[in-house]
């Protein structure tokens, strides 16, 4: 700790000594592919993000990303897979701060609601050298934005919508030359009484879903202080109170309900040099989880500093440390945990096409020393000419991931025995974009992954208790591709992904090894959106393949496609006052189909927002 | 809180072993599941998936999800038990529901659908069935409110009427009007009368009574305790115990099956954290008497062929996906394995 503290003020004063007066109008956030040459990255508009502001990250990644959102049903559990890896190989990120709760190395993407963001950005495959613990097959970096200098805004919005579907929200900002404030409140209830036909009934009656109903009120905080123009200070708390109602599966009549209550704060310091910026985080999350009643509290605090620093021009280095001190008091047990981590990263600008960037990561938790997480990567601009330009990117890294809690206290059952589950990913992708009229950005990746000790729960007799069992090789390719023209007076986008993922268990049978369960080998989603003075009509698709249900050759369950439509108009004004209004239809073919094995999922609904802008 | 639920499922879950039926050439033609072996999948925890394939040990041909096969919809829940009687077979599932199918093609003839909470076992009599039911659980996973359910006929239908029974009711066993019900959790053995669905003797046994059997024309309990196993014959005229045995079989489950020899082999099961599964072998009329008979991990249910002399071995491989079920000679040698459904349970010898 004490040399956690030492990097932290050493860093502070090099820091200081390079800081000169330049003023920042923007409020400041570190991008995140300052290092992450050669590695996938994929950002998302805001306008995108607006779109799904009724529902949740769940939905939003299923439907936009090539990432798998294992859904247990409308608004209940969902939880990614990345490149065909498990809910806890996924470090969830926001304004920098671990959101994964600490007894279950995962979270539930139901109750990250789109709304309480308005940034997304999604990195593919391992990287513990950049982003720590649990990213092994990906991680999301969520955030919130603000800006200064932009005076009063204010922000209603309303949407109603099928099976009870009510949604309110409220923002007002007000932001000046230094500083800027934003406050967003909002409630999303959804009744959630949709059709279904019950599979487990003889005669297979269409019934109406039960105990399905989920409700959501959140409140984000954010501000931002530019302090003498050399310095900034943002805040943000991020408050999220869930009780859901949990659907049973088919054939089953449970009634349980659960209670989620999240609390996220995070405030940052930057001191800006004329080549080095410095930054102090704080962050606080404190997650409540009542199953019935069963009650689980855990809280993590992290105290984190970083150091970067553009040396001549074409060098950029970072140092960082990371202390995390957390608590969980769970319904059997209750356990402490701290993790220290430094971490370091460089960037050769070799020439104008060629970047080369390395990262390095030690981690240490109570017992164990991890003191080798490297990952390399490489851009390098193959050819570029008039409005084309090739992009070749390589990078190779590993990933790691602390045994959660819950794997190692759980009692009875949990093992203190457990090692770290660990990867290591390649990848090769190549990108072309073309610029003018008609410009498209493609890209394709094509990875390869393998997982150790990955922990599965399995019965020891009549408990079931973590082992480091399973072992698992993936492969994959992924395309993405987006394209805008222009024709007349409307304005044209495109865009479309398909992924290819193979996750082979070599655990059960080496010699012919399976897929992994609920892990569909092809997924893709496609986006047609066409726009004309402020009016826009969208069609969009997604599909998802064969998955199966368990390992071995077990129960395949069939793909499906989906396909959802909108039209929006924000040309609507009244004064200083606008009116966007929007209608979309999910579901449009009313298909009946199912994520995981017989959770039932709603059909054709309709989605209507109004939203008053000032 | 998975791992709650989980646990409770599989301690005192019953295999089911019924002697074969026999068919006269003269009656009906055989149907293509009336002959073979019945293998009982329960199923993973939240995932509905219980199911029961066919084997032909003849043949060596597997098929997969009958249940579904002949009624195009899925079982949709964790199979618990299957009874056989009234030419009916019964699908217990533990999620609460019972179908009924036809043995012969396991077309569906009907179910109970609701009104059940956590039904285990089942018996008909007078017409009527009888369910076991652990009843819901409390807020401590405790279950307070066991019950048998009694419904009117024996192609399902609405629960009519709950009779309150001692905690965690299993197996059931019907003669004439009788209806005799292992009550695990309170060491009692409960005797209904079918026709006014009232307890009409409680008998107390030593250990977790769990499963019937008839052995030499006697109607035996078996009863399980961390250190010992016992058995009770049961007088089934003036419903008292007859006699009963005890064997010093430590860490035994629920689960057995019987031989054509008279002798009984008794699944047992260390547990977290040592987990060491075994197969021990005794009789209730001689000396035999063989701990270990076999021994590994994974074991979730026994079956016996009287007609091969063969034993069944589930292995439900940690509930991930598909299990394995290994057939042994009586020697104790590997005749072949078999790759079943998930959490395979029990086996229906028909």
């Amino acid at each position: 700790m004490v040399f956690v503290f030492l990097v932290f003020s050493l860093l502070g004063r090099v820091a200081y000594q390079d800081t000169l007066s330049l003023a920042q109008v923007e409020v400041f956030a570190p991008p995140l592919d300052r290092f992450a040459q050669g590695q996938k990255i994929v950002s998302f508009e805001k306008s995108e993000l607006q779109a799904y502001s009724a529902r949740s990250l769940g939905d939003f990644l299923q439907e936009k990303s090539p990432v798998f959102v294992r859904q247990y049903g409308a608004g209940m559990l969902a939880s990614p897979s990345f490149r065909g890896t498990s809910a806890g190989h996924t470090a969830i990120f926001w304004n920098g701060i671990p959101l994964n709760s600490i007894s279950l190395g995962q979270s539930d993407l139901s109750i990250l609601p789109v709304q309480a963001i308005d940034q997304a950005e999604i990195h593919f495959g391992s990287s513990g050298a950049l982003f720590g613990n649990e990213a092994i097959g990906g991680s999301v970096h969520l955030g919130t934005q603000t800006q200064f200098g932009r005076g009063f805004k204010a922000h209603l919005s309303q949407t109603i919508g099928s099976f009870g579907l009510k949604n309110t929200s409220i923002s007002a900002g007000f932001s000046g030359k230094s500083f800027s404030t934003q406050t967003k409140l909002y409630r999303q209830f959804a009744r959630n009484d949709f059709p279904f036909r019950d599979l487990s009934k003889p005669g297979m009656p269409e019934l109406r879903a039960e105990n399905a109903q989920t409700e959501q009120l959140g409140w984000v905080q954010d501000l931002a202080w530019s302090i003498s123009g050399k310095s900034q200070l943002k805040a943000s708390v991020w408050w999220n109170y869930a009780e859901r109602e949990i659907q049973p599966v088919m054939g089953s009549a449970t009634r349980d309900v659960q209670l989620d209550q999240n609390w996220r704060m995070v405030l940052d310091y930057f001191r800006f040099g004329s080549a080095a910026v410095w930054n102090v985080k704080a962050g606080w999350v404190s997650d409540q989880l009542t199953f019935n009643s069963s009650k689980n509290q855990t809280r993590q605090f992290l105290l984190a500093s970083e150091w970067d620093y553009q040396k001549f021009e074409k060098w950029t280095i970072k140092f960082g440390a990371r202390g995390t001190f957390a608590k969980g008091d769970l319904s059997t047990y209750s356990a402490t945990d701290q993790r220290i981590e430094l971490y370091q990263s460089a960037k050769w600008e070799v020439t104008d096409r060629l970047s080369l960037a390395a990262n390095l990561r030690q981690l240490s938790f109570p017992g164990r020393v991890e003191p080798f997480l490297p990952g390399v990567g490489m851009d390098f601009l193959i050819w570029e000419k008039g409005k084309h330009q090739f992009l070749l990117k390589t990078s190779a890294g590993k990933g790691f991931k602390v045994p959660t809690l819950n794997d190692r206290f759980w009692s009875p059952g949990g093992n203190p025995e457990l090692l770290p589950e660990k990867s290591q990913n390649t990848e090769i992708g190549l990108e072309w974009d073309r610029m003018g009229d008609f410009s498209w950005e493609q890209s394709l990746t094509y990875y390869r992954m393998q997982v150790q000790n990955w922990i599965i729960w399995i019965p020891q007799g009549s408990i079931w208790s973590p082992q480091n069992i399973r072992e698992v090789r993936n492969q994959g390719i992924e395309y993405q591709g987006k394209g805008r023209w222009s024709a007349g007076s409307w304005n044209w986008e495109i865009k479309g992904s398909y992924t290819f993922s193979q996750a082979l268990d070599l655990t059960s049978d080496n010699q012919n090894p399976q897929q992994l369960p609920y892990t569909p080998k092809h997924q893709a989603n496609g986006n047609l959106q066409a726009e004309r003075n402020e009016f826009s009509v969208s069609l969009s698709t997604f599909y998802v393949g064969q998955r199966l249900v368990g390992t071995g050759n077990s129960r395949v369950l069939e793909g499906f496609q989906l396909w959802n439509a909108g039209i929006s108009f924000s040309q609507l004004r009244w004064k200083k006052l606008r009116f966007p209004l929007s209608f979309q239809v999910l579901n449009l073919l009313n298909r009946d189909y199912q994520v995981l094995y017989l959770r039932a999922m709603p059909g054709q609904s309709y989605q209507l927002n109004l939203s008053i802008l000032l | 809180m998975n791992n709650l639920c989980k646990n409770s499922s599989w301690v005192f879950a019953l295999t089911l072993f019924l002697v074969a039926c026999e068919i006269g050439g003269d009656e009906q033609p055989l149907g293509k599941y009336d002959t073979g072996i019945l293998l009982m999948n329960e199923g993973a925890f939240g995932s509905n998936d219980g199911e029961v394939f066919h084997f032909d040990p003849a043949s060596g041909t597997v098929i997969k999800n009958i249940f579904e096969l002949e009624n195009q919809r899925p079982f949709a829940g964790l199979l618990e038990d299957l009874v056989l009687e009234e030419d009916r077979l019964y699908l217990v599932a533990n999620t609460g529901k019972v179908e009924i199918v036809n043995p012969g093609d396991f077309k569906s003839l009907g179910a109970v659908i609701s009104g059940l909470d956590q039904p285990r076992s089942l018996a008909t009599a007078k017409g009527k069935l009888f369910i076991s039911d652990y009843g819901p659980y409390d807020a401590n996973y405790a279950t307070p409110d066991s019950y048998v359910a009694v419904v009117g006929g024996l192609d399902g239908g609405a629960v009519k009427k709950k009779i309150e029974v001692s905690n965690k009711p299993e197996d059931l066993y019907a003669f004439g009007k009788y209806v005799f019900v292992a009550g695990s959790e309170e060491g009692k053995i409960e005797i209904l009368d079918a026709e006014t669905e009232k307890v009409v003797k409680v008998l107390e046994v030593s250990g977790s009574p769990v499963q019937f059997f008839e052995q030499r024309g006697d109607l035996w309990v078996y009863s399980v305790e961390d250190k010992k196993v016992y058995f009770y014959a049961l007088n089934r005229e003036n419903l008292t115990i007859k006699t009963s045995r005890e064997f010093a079989v430590p860490e035994a489950t629920g689960r057995i099956a019987l031989g054509e020899d008279d002798r009984i082999y008794l699944l047992t099961s260390s547990g977290w954290p040592e987990y060491k599964d075994g197969i021990t072998v005794l009789s209730l009329f001689d000396s035999t008497f063989i701990p270990n008979w076999k021994t590994g991990s994974g074991f979730y249910g026994l079956g016996y062929d009287k007609g091969r002399k063969e034993i069944y071995v589930a292995n439900a491989k940690g509930f991930q996906g598909n299990g394995e079920v290994s057939v042994y000679r009586k020697d104790g040698s590997l005749v072949k394995t078999l790759e079943v459904g998930r959490g395979p349970s029990g086996f229906l010898v028909r």
